[in-house]
């Protein structure tokens, strides 16, 4: 453990926690004295001390940059497995800023710990391996405990020995504890998971669309160019006619494989998102969707009663969006709940219910007024019906869509 | 007399040019096309084609559905030479293991498909040995490998079946391991019996699969 680099990258890590931990006591000693006046000296330095050395270290910790630092740290020098994700860009989370915040006043606590025993330590231990030469008491180093000295502390040297190599393996363990912590506190929150997750299964479909259309445009041009080349070159003496006809065929064949090559590019080359390319997702996406809320820590039970294949596009488009935007908000309020979701369709029309389990107080925020209201206005221009609301300790979102509206 | 071929391509210019290759050819002919996999097995009852050479993809019954549908419907089916365009195409595989006995890149030579029309219809040995190897080790598992040993081949035919993955003849095993050509025969026909397999190609795959050849080779 004393020769892995590991080790040392979290004991810098901790001593950096220390080194930052320094402005604010010393903020601390300006403020009190100004509030001593109205609150009393003890009232002063304790209100002081909140403000200055608690509240203010967890604010420092929520800012967005100094998140985006820490994470970077917490990687390169404690190691700790953040996932190799783009972090999500645009204001962060009001819960992602409190595990920001709890993360660096942990940095502070434990560095603080870690960098004192540093600093204390090498003078103490000296002096304590001094003892049983000197006569009269020997001070430890700063500390304020003497040892008597003499042949009698002979018993401190090895104990003096050893502590360094102690410090170094309480740094490796805390800075361990912390490695383990950093996930919950400076990784992605099931929102962040599941936007990550969304953005790379559109860029795999899209990279898979683009692959197909390669496939069936480009190549098959060029398999019939090649097929069609070898065989005129095969019969080139006995059968003048058909290398007549190759040649033409071949013409037509590399001018069609250039002009979708030349489509595939453009949509290569376009800077416009992935997600104003890919035809919008239906019900027939479903699946992807469910799954890649799941690998969000969001378990959705689905339930499908009927056929998803004769539903009218723009219906089918409207419900994936609908189901979409639910789960994101079950993601947002409530966490990592099972969602029950039954579709159940009829030739009629569309029957759509989701529910999850309320959590906490957030759940009466009614699911977030404007998404919910423009989910309204979509499904009425549908000749839809929407219901929100919680029930018996359920939120629960029922939408039914009529298949052939009458106008 | 000349070997007869079906050609399946949804595509009538790659089918044009298959053909102009095929009829130059003194030995073979085509004696048939069809644009889709749903046509093969009709066709084939009624012309008796030696060798079928057909595209993998195609829109309504593709190479692997109409492979699977002339070995199970068709008395003594005609060898099946699959068309791709692209090497790595799970499909190919997948009208292997269907019972097609080889395949066969679009754009290859015109030679090397002519090769591979009368390599696959003499039946005596692997076509493109290494590609099938390729095939088979790229794609993932269907199953962890588990040997061959419930097969229970003899030491002999255990080595035979090697020979055969490395794309020998019977005579070019029967030289190197100096016996006669009909032993080897009867020893191939009894590893593709005990590995209840229709062809080389089909117990090569099953030799790969099941790691009893090892993936370093």
């Amino acid at each position: 453990m004393l020769t892995s680099g590991r080790t040392w990258r979290r004991y810098a890590y901790l001593v950096i926690g220390a080194a930052l931990v320094a402005p604010y006591p010393t903020l601390a000693g300006f403020v009190a004295p100004a509030l001593e006046g109205g609150l009393g000296v003890d009232a002063a330095w304790a209100v002081a001390v909140v403000i200055c050395c608690v509240a203010l270290p967890i604010a420092t910790g929520m800012l967005a940059a100094v998140r985006g630092l820490q994470i970077t740290a917490a990687h390169l020098l404690l190691g700790a497995d953040l996932g190799d994700d783009e972090p999500t860009h645009g204001e962060l989370a009001w819960s992602t800023r409190r595990r920001s915040g709890a993360w660096f006043a942990a940095h502070l606590v434990v560095g603080a710990v870690v960098g004192s025993l540093t600093v204390v330590m090498p003078p103490a231990v000296v002096s304590a391996i001094s003892a049983p030469f000197v006569t009269g008491d020997v001070q430890l180093g700063r500390l304020d405990p003497t040892i008597p000295g003499g042949p009698g502390s002979a018993w401190v040297v090895p104990l003096a020995l050893l502590a360094p190599f102690a410090l170094v393996y309480l740094a490796a363990g805390a800075g361990a504890l912390l490695a383990r912590a950093a996930p919950r506190l400076l990784g992605p929150s099931p929102l962040e998971q599941l936007a990550i997750v969304r953005h790379r299964a559109d860029r795999l479909a899209e990279r898979n669309r683009l692959a197909r259309e390669l496939h069936d445009s480009v190549g098959h041009a060029l398999a019939i160019v090649t097929v069609q080349a070898g065989a005129a070159g095969h019969v080139l003496d006995s059968d003048p006619a058909f290398v007549r006809q190759a040649l033409t065929d071949i013409e037509t064949s590399a001018r069609n494989g250039l002009r979708d090559l030349d489509h595939v590019l453009g949509l290569l080359r376009d800077d416009a998102p992935a997600s104003a390319r890919v035809p919008t997702p239906t019900l027939a996406d479903l699946q992807r969707l469910v799954d890649s809320t799941r690998s969000a820590g969001i378990d959705v039970a689905a339930e499908l009663t009927g056929s998803i294949d004769e539903i009218p596009q723009a219906v089918s488009r409207e419900a994936y969006r609908i189901i979409q935007e639910s789960l994101t908000n079950v993601a947002r309020h409530a966490g990592a709940v099972p969602v029950d979701l039954r579709l159940t369709v009829d030739d009629q029309q569309l029957e759509l219910e989701l529910s999850n389990p309320l959590r906490g107080i957030r759940a009466t925020r009614a699911g977030g007024g404007r998404g919910l209201e423009g989910m309204r206005e979509r499904v009425a221009s549908l000749r839809g019906e929407v219901s929100a609301g919680a029930e018996s300790g359920r939120w629960r979102v029922a939408v039914s869509l009529p298949l052939h509206p009458v106008p | 007399m000349s070997l007869g071929v079906l050609l399946v391509d949804d595509e009538p210019l790659i089918r044009s040019g298959l053909r102009a290759v095929i009829d130059s050819e003194d030995d073979l002919a085509v004696v048939g096309e069809a644009e889709d996999g749903a046509a093969v097995t009709p066709l084939v009852r009624r012309l008796r084609p030696d060798v079928v050479v057909m595209d993998v993809r195609m829109p309504v019954v593709d190479g692997i559905e109409a492979t699977r549908r002339l070995i199970a419907n068709v008395d003594d089916p005609p060898r099946i030479l699959i068309l791709t365009t692209f090497e790595n195409d799970d499909f190919v595989l997948e009208a292997l293991r269907a019972g097609a006995a080889g395949f066969l890149l679009k754009r290859a030579r015109p030679d090397e498909l002519v090769r591979a029309i009368r390599l696959l219809a003499a039946g005596e040995s692997l076509l493109f040995p290494s590609a099938i190897r390729e095939l088979v080790l790229r794609s993932s598992p269907v199953a962890p490998p588990s040997g061959l040993d419930a097969a229970g081949l003899t030491e002999r035919e255990a080595e035979v079946l090697r020979l055969v993955a490395q794309g020998l003849s019977n005579g070019e095993i029967a030289a190197q391991l100096v016996v006669s050509l009909e032993t080897v025969k009867t020893h191939v026909a009894r590893v593709l019996a005990k590995l209840d397999a229709r062809d080389r190609t089909q117990a090569v795959i099953r030799a790969y699969e099941s790691g009893f050849i090892a993936r370093g080779w």
